[in-house]
């Protein structure tokens, strides 16, 4: 191409976010800085946030038919382009953060995600990940299982099918109109991802039970898209730097999470009157068995590809949980128990 | 030759008008479907998303499908304080001219960006971004496709009745995209008829 | 040549060459989007757009064809449209005259009341002042009104619908200004924004639109007093006189019931504006059929005219998606944002300088075309200089509203002109519109000096 013939490239990116939407918005910025700024300005990536040239959820198309050369998004947006790509997002009571970036680098997840997204002429690339999220914003308390029948509830994903069976009514809406639903009652609850992004949301005008860990969202990868052919012409060194900004990136937005989460929850606390719960651990039960039983679904899809995602993912996670609870959570445990500062 | 443009242009109009009575009932369809959704909401405590889904998509099918029977009627809104009092011969030039220059470009370009789109919709049978909404989302993706090919039809006809007005055969244009006469046409006539 | 410059210069051309070619008078979405073409394609040839930009239609396309928010579009427009052809608007307005009737400036009062209860429900301007024009006009030049007085609450009347919600045109700005607001807010590093929604938008609309029909009312009302000449009262004649109590119950009160109750339940918060609507068009459709008129015909009649109305408001915006298109990517965008943030003045000026072109837009366009083109070009760069959207957002529709009033270009004086009797002079039409234009420009300077008028009860009901 011309373009590279001259040295100077620029790529269109589109994202699913807002422009300076807290970790997210903010983490696709950055990440398009930063290949500007370690390429020299021989790739310069120009940012388009959600609605700006195409409505959020058409990120992907907008890659896939040469309109940008790259999304910053969530893979389980696309889950109507293969329920596959769900799992390089998180799925409920799935991998933590540390274990899904262990499956996608070292596990075998990468390679099957670049099967999937080879189908579009796509590479996915993990850009960043909120750490687990926060189970939702409830107008009423939850006493037990009982009271999620016929609740209202916006969730997206297999997060919604979970609840689903658990007997909510679940909708999927997009992240702006979530407010003015759930104050005019057409929600009773909702979730969104956690305190550093619902504080900007203002669903605790509204709703004062915030409740937490998420079960079904428990440490959610955010990826970035490229167009693969594009990629592939390009000089390696700008290949290499494309992936480990991704990966830098990956860090930096866990990071973001994980300093302003906390701070967000204190605001919201402190200052707005929200009330932290636990979920009744009926609801925690019933969550794990409905979300075995999706995943069982994913397990037994006749789409061979899906198949093989999911007996990936799940073999993964038998090895890495492991770890994760013998140490790791012992551990936290330990801490909240006897460490006092 | 003439007989023959007069034909095709009422050949598509046929087609429009027809598409224009059937589609037009998906307004009535979008009605009863949200209701329906609202009274399971309030009134039952239930929902479905592929309900919620449907109505909206029927939505979406019924402003692109008809949009070709809406130009053959003429109720694209247009600023009219030049076009209107105008001779019919300088209304089909102005009609020649933008059918030409801008509707069938733009229907070009939209079938051009819209064919591999919804090819691709088609090949993994795409259906709601929602879980548990409707399937079948290539269908109304497919109506971008429709939406441009029957305005461009439209355009077609429209060429079509330019060309037969041009020609001095205004008689020929099917009734159903007769330009309306105007206070202009009488002057004209009368100033013909003094030749 | 910088390419950077060369893109804003085609960008600005491009806005005053689709002006120039709306002129012509072909149909404004394809002339919007054609035009928006060549533009891109010299944009190509001057290598300053990218042609598979365009690939993002389809994408956009999609997006409006699924969007809960813009379904209340066609509800609404199925639920005016049914009670216009049910004729139960026109008995809403009848009876309503009998019930002021004998008051001189009556007939006029009721005009404005019902105007304001159904117009524009639909939100084209054209429509609302053709159905207000024949049904209203003979019956007022009838009762011996002053022509002058007669047209000019008419027009008033049939364009006031757009503001005083339900509106068509505030639920697409609602859409927009809440898209832009979210994005505006993030961008200035406001974390915790208040979203902005189509029924705070409503809310917003409402006192407003009271607002304005007060004014008309205390100027009817004036008339009525200083010049009784002009608006005689109209005796009602006895055997009509005792039905009057049952017509106000059959006639007047369902209607009314129902225009409350979708109004409340949006603003009340208990639904959305578009499953309220479905209420309302179903409502509708149940009035009509209690007055046996809801025969297969109406309903033929009330969906095509539903789906092609529908059709032609998407249609515009599907072809402004084009400019859109091209205008940002060709650095339109930076265009606009450096001509509003450097006039002298700052914010205020700025509004006044976006308004200023609303107007005269106006001149040429409807309400649709206008807001679909400018609110995305110049709301990002106003909300970052701190405007209220909803006020934004409401001013905009009294403005355009003004806009059509004004002779000798006002739209909504051509649609009369095109239904009023022929020996009604033009110069009556544009003599007795003045003094509604008059209340406007002071509504407008009064939105201005309040914007509370606009902000209070949004802010009531979010709490
Ligand atoms: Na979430
Ligand atoms: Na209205």
């Amino acid at each position: 191409a011309p373009a590279i013939a001259q040295g100077n490239i620029t790529w269109r990116m589109v994202t699913t976010w807002p422009k300076n939407f807290p970790g997210l918005g903010v983490g696709a910025q950055r990440l398009a800085d930063r290949i500007t700024a370690a390429s020299g300005g021989r790739l310069t990536v120009q940012v388009y946030s959600a609605g700006e040239l195409v409505p959020p959820l058409q990120s992907l198309d907008a890659v896939i038919d040469g309109t940008a050369e790259m999304s910053h998004g969530a893979a389980y947006y696309w889950q109507n382009k293969s329920p596959a790509l769900s799992f390089f997002t998180g799925v409920p009571y799935g991998m933590t953060t540390g274990e899904l970036t262990a499956w996608v680098r070292f596990m075998g997840g990468q390679e099957i995600w670049d099967e999937i997204y080879d189908q579009f002429g796509v590479q996915g690339f993990l850009s960043g990940n909120t750490g687990n999220q926060t189970g939702g914003w409830f107008r009423d308390e939850l006493t037990s299982l009982e009271s999620v029948k016929g609740l209202r509830f916006r969730t997206p994903g297999l997060g919604g099918q979970v609840w689903e069976k658990l007997g909510a009514t679940v909708t999927n809406m997009a992240a702006g109109e979530i407010f003015q639903a759930l104050q005019s009652g057409t929600l009773d609850a909702a979730e969104f991802v956690g305190p550093y992004n619902d504080l900007a949301l203002g669903f605790h005008q509204v709703a004062k039970n915030y409740y937490m860990p998420s079960f079904v969202e428990p440490g959610l990868a955010t990826e970035l898209v490229v167009d693969k052919t594009k990629y592939q012409e390009l000089p390696a060194d700008l290949q290499a730097i494309i992936r480990d900004v991704s990966q830098a990136e990956y860090d930096q937005v866990s990071a973001d999470f994980i300093a302003n989460d906390p701070r967000a929850l204190k605001t919201l606390v402190e200052d707005h009157g929200v009330q932290v719960r636990d979920f009744p651990a009926d609801i925690m039960e019933a969550g794990a068995k409905a979300s075995k039983e999706v995943l069982d679904g994913l397990l037994g899809s006749d789409d061979p590809l899906v198949k093989k995602t999911a007996e990936s993912f799940v073999d993964s996670l038998k090895i890495t949980r492991v770890r994760t609870e013998r140490i790791d959570s012992k551990f936290q445990e330990a801490r909240e128990l006897y460490l006092d500062l | 030759m003439l007989r023959l443009i007069a034909l095709l242009a009422s050949g598509i109009c046929r087609i429009n008008w027809l598409i224009g009575q059937v589609f037009s009932w998906l307004s009535l369809g979008i009605v009863l479907v949200c209701f329906t959704v609202v009274v399971q909401r309030y009134v039952f405590g239930v929902s479905f998303l592929w309900m919620q889904d449907l109505y909206i998509w029927l939505s979406g099918a019924m402003f692109t499908a008809v949009a070709g029977f809406a130009l053959m009627r003429d109720d694209h809104v247009r600023v009219d304080i030049f076009y209107r009092p105008a001779r019919i011969r300088t209304r089909a030039l102005v009609d020649l001219f933008g059918t030409v220059l801008f509707l069938l470009p733009f229907t070009g370009v939209v079938l051009i960006y819209s064919l591999p789109f919804v090819r691709r919709s088609w090949s993994y049978a795409e259906g709601s971004a929602n879980v548990g909404g409707m399937p079948g989302l290539y269908i109304l993706k497919s109506f971008i496709i429709a939406f441009a090919a029957l305005l461009a039809l439209q355009g077609v006809a429209l060429i079509c009745r330019s060309v037969l007005v041009l020609a001095g055969r205004r008689d020929l244009v099917p009734a159903a995209i007769r330009y309306p006469e105007t206070g202009a046409d009488a002057e004209a006539a009368a100033i013909e008829g003094m030749h | 040549m910088d390419p950077v410059l060369i893109g804003e210069i085609l960008a600005g051309l491009m806005f005053f060459g689709i002006i120039g070619f709306l002129l012509l008078g072909y149909p404004v979405a394809f002339t919007l989007a054609g035009v928006s073409l060549m533009f891109g394609a010299v944009g190509w040839f001057f290598g300053v757009f990218d042609p598979s930009n365009f690939g993002a239609l389809p994408n956009r396309y999609i997006g409006f064809m699924t969007s809960e928010v813009l379904v209340a579009v066609p509800l609404f427009i199925f639920m005016g449209v049914m009670l216009e052809r049910s004729r139960i608007a026109e008995q809403l307005l009848l009876t309503m005259g009998k019930l002021f009737g004998n008051l001189r400036g009556g007939l006029g009062i009721s005009v404005i009341l019902v105007g304001a209860m159904l117009a524009a429900s639909t939100g084209v301007v054209g429509a609302t002042v053709v159905t207000m024009g024949l049904i209203s006009l003979p019956a007022m030049l009838r009762a011996g009104y002053d022509p002058k007085l007669s047209t000019g609450v008419i027009c008033a009347s049939g364009t006031l619908g757009q503001i005083v919600p339900p509106s068509t045109v505030l639920i697409f700005m609602g859409d927009m200004l809440s898209g832009i607001n979210s994005q505006v807010q993030m961008a200035k590093g406001n974390y915790a924004p208040v979203p902005v929604s189509v029924g705070d938008l409503f809310a917003g609309a409402l006192l407003p639109g009271f607002m304005l029909v007060g004014l008309y009312l205390a100027y009817t009302i004036f008339k009525a007093i200083t010049d009784p000449e002009s608006c005689p009262a109209t005796p009602v004649p006895a055997e009509e006189k005792a039905n009057l109590l049952r017509e106000v119950f059959s006639a007047l009160i369902p209607p009314l019931l129902l225009i409350l109750a979708v109004l409340g339940s949006i603003l009340g918060g208990i639904a959305t504006p578009t499953e309220a609507a479905s209420v309302g068009a179903v409502g509708a459709m149940v009035l009509a059929a209690l007055r046996w008129r809801l025969s297969f015909t109406i309903l033929r009649e009330t969906v095509i005219a539903t789906a092609t109305i529908t059709s032609m408001v998407f249609i515009v915006l599907l072809g402004a998606s084009v400019f859109s298109v091209v205008f940002r990517l060709m650095g339109g965008d930076n265009l606009v944002h450096e001509f509003l943030s450097t006039l002298p003045g700052g914010r205020l000026m700025a509004v006044a300088m976006v308004m200023a072109i609303m107007f005269l837009l106006g001149f040429i366009l409807d309400t649709f075309e206008i807001i679909f083109i400018v609110i995305p070009i110049t709301a990002p760069v106003l909300l970052m200089m701190d405007v209220d959207p909803i006020w934004l957002g409401v001013l905009v529709g009294v403005n355009l509203q003004t806009s059509f009033l004004t002779p000798p270009f006002g739209f909504a004086l051509f649609y009369l002109r095109g239904v009023a009797p022929p020996d009604l002079p033009t110069w009556a039409i544009y003599r007795g519109i003045i003094p509604f234009v008059g209340l406007q420009i002071l509504a407008i300077a009064l939105l201005f000096a309040f914007p509370g008028i606009v902000t209070w009860l949004p802010r009531l009901i979010a709490g």
